[in-house]
């Protein structure tokens, strides 16, 4: 296998990036235990008669308690991607084989007050031709009996691509996002989360190992989140349902749904079956593989007579809907020791798109992802 | 784009004034691990970043994400 970085290290450039996000959190104490996890991501994608990207990815999260109303998190992690992907559509060339290490790691720091918390986290993921730092403030505020809690945040994302092909040089992309979330207690067994975020990003957003891909440089998008979490005492189970609505300036409209029955078992096992489909329209500039006479594949008609307009055959700016069913077996081998296991299977049809025609020509896209961990609290 | 946010909004003026208050004593449930949102940090950021790689949307959970190649 070459080295020669292509379409496949964009692809996953930071797929699998553990970068700064700071989960929305309710209101809570400062953790009383230091914990430490490990964590073993494989993943792979395939598409009919071929074998495509797969990503190896270790990783390992800590949390300490500090001073009794401070704590310090982070996480380190490092993949190996090798693999192809589409340089069109579904084509794939010869000549796109790479392989790719990527190194990421985040830290955050967070004030616990008695009903509100504040923190600051940074983040930096780097590879041969991709480089992130990023920041986010983030505090939350409750009501007087905790059943209400506020979030707010800010984050700021600068990235800097510089591909090995020359394509562009010194490239960068600056994003900002907001948050605005609440989270409400409905009774014991019953909360609800409602987070909106809003991103503004400016700058290269095409991608410099696919051919014609020329996007626009500036996108805002806007998610809606909604959670719920039931607890049914009976069977000892949760379940744990979300929704989100989204969407962008690039045009595109997305639905996602997903729901996890997480039940308790005797000697300390928990099993955890979950489904989740997406449905997404096609971003406005996204070709079908529909070629020009003249030019033949893979330029969109009319290309000669508009070279310079936006267009991309990424399959992954295409009308599609996709479903992923997933199980988690977790073991408490000791008060503060446990184990897990978990197993995604997802795939990805035009034919499964709900809210309109999914887009033609293109070859189901299917993947699997394995994760094995431990977690050790002190 | 403008209807998650209009969405949003009508959502956050609702309110939730018509809740009967949950005690202290009462939580016991919503405390498990499993009813928290956040569930398992590494899992969830994983999941998270395959998604927005492989799918045209993200976000909804956090802010500061940044580090995506992944167009």
């Amino acid at each position: 296998m070459t080295t020669s970085p292509s379409a496949g290290a964009a692809v996953l450039a930071a797929a699998l990036a553990l970068p700064g996000m700071v989960p929305t959190v309710r209101a809570e104490s400062a953790p009383e235990s230091a914990q430490i996890g490990f964590k073993y991501l494989s993943y792979r994608d395939s598409q009919p008669g071929l074998k495509r990207v797969s990503v190896d990815a270790p990783s390992v999260s800590w949390l300490v308690p500090v001073a009794g109303s401070w704590s310090l998190a982070g996480s380190y992690t490092l993949d190996s991607v090798s693999g192809a992907s589409p340089r069109w559509h579904s084509s794939i060339s010869g000549a796109s084989r790479m392989s790719d290490f990527r190194r990421a790691a985040d830290l955050r720091v967070t004030k616990y007050f008695a009903r509100s918390s504040f923190g600051f986290g940074t983040a930096y993921s780097t590879e041969h031709d991709y480089r992130s730092n990023s920041y986010s403030l983030q505090a939350t505020f409750s009501s007087e009996d905790n059943n209400t809690t506020w979030a707010v945040g800010v984050g700021r994302a600068l990235d800097r691509i510089d591909p090995v092909n020359a394509v562009v040089v010194d490239e960068h992309k600056r994003t900002t996002d907001f948050l605005l979330g609440v989270t409400q207690v409905l009774t014991p067994n019953d909360i609800v989360q409602a987070n909106l975020t809003i991103a503004r990003g400016r700058g290269y957003y095409s991608d410099p190992y696919k051919q014609i891909d020329e996007r626009p440089r500036e996108r805002n998008q806007a998610a809606l989140m909604l959670r719920w979490n039931h607890h049914f005492e009976d069977p000892g189970a949760s379940l744990r349902t979300a929704y989100r609505l989204y969407g962008d300036s690039f045009k595109v409209d997305a639905h996602t749904l997903s729901a996890e029955w997480v039940q308790q078992l005797p000697r300390g096992w928990t099993i955890a079956p979950s489904i989740r489909y997406h449905t997404q329209s096609a971003a406005k500039f996204y070709y079908d593989p529909v070629y020009d006479p003249l030019l033949g594949e893979p330029f969109p008609p009319g290309y000669l007579t508009d070279p310079g307009g936006y267009y991309s055959a990424d399959h992954r700016l295409s009308a599609f809907g996709a479903l992923t069913l997933g199980i988690k077996v977790t073991k408490a081998i000791t008060k503060d020791l446990n184990a897990d296991f978990r197993l995604d299977l997802y795939q990805q049809r035009a034919g499964w798109r709900v809210g309109g025609p999914g887009s033609p020509g293109l070859a189901t896209f299917r993947a699997r992802f394995v994760q094995v961990g431990v977690t050790h609290k002190f | 784009m403008r209807a998650t946010i209009v969405l949003s909004l009508v959502l956050a003026t609702a309110g939730c004034s018509s809740i009967e208050p949950v005690s202290p004593w009462q939580k016991g449930n919503l405390a498990r691990p499993d009813m928290t949102f956040e569930g398992d940090g590494l899992e969830s950021r994983f999941l998270e970043h395959i998604y927005q790689s492989k799918e045209n949307a993200s976000g909804g959970s956090g802010v500061g994400g940044g580090g995506c190649g992944c167009n």
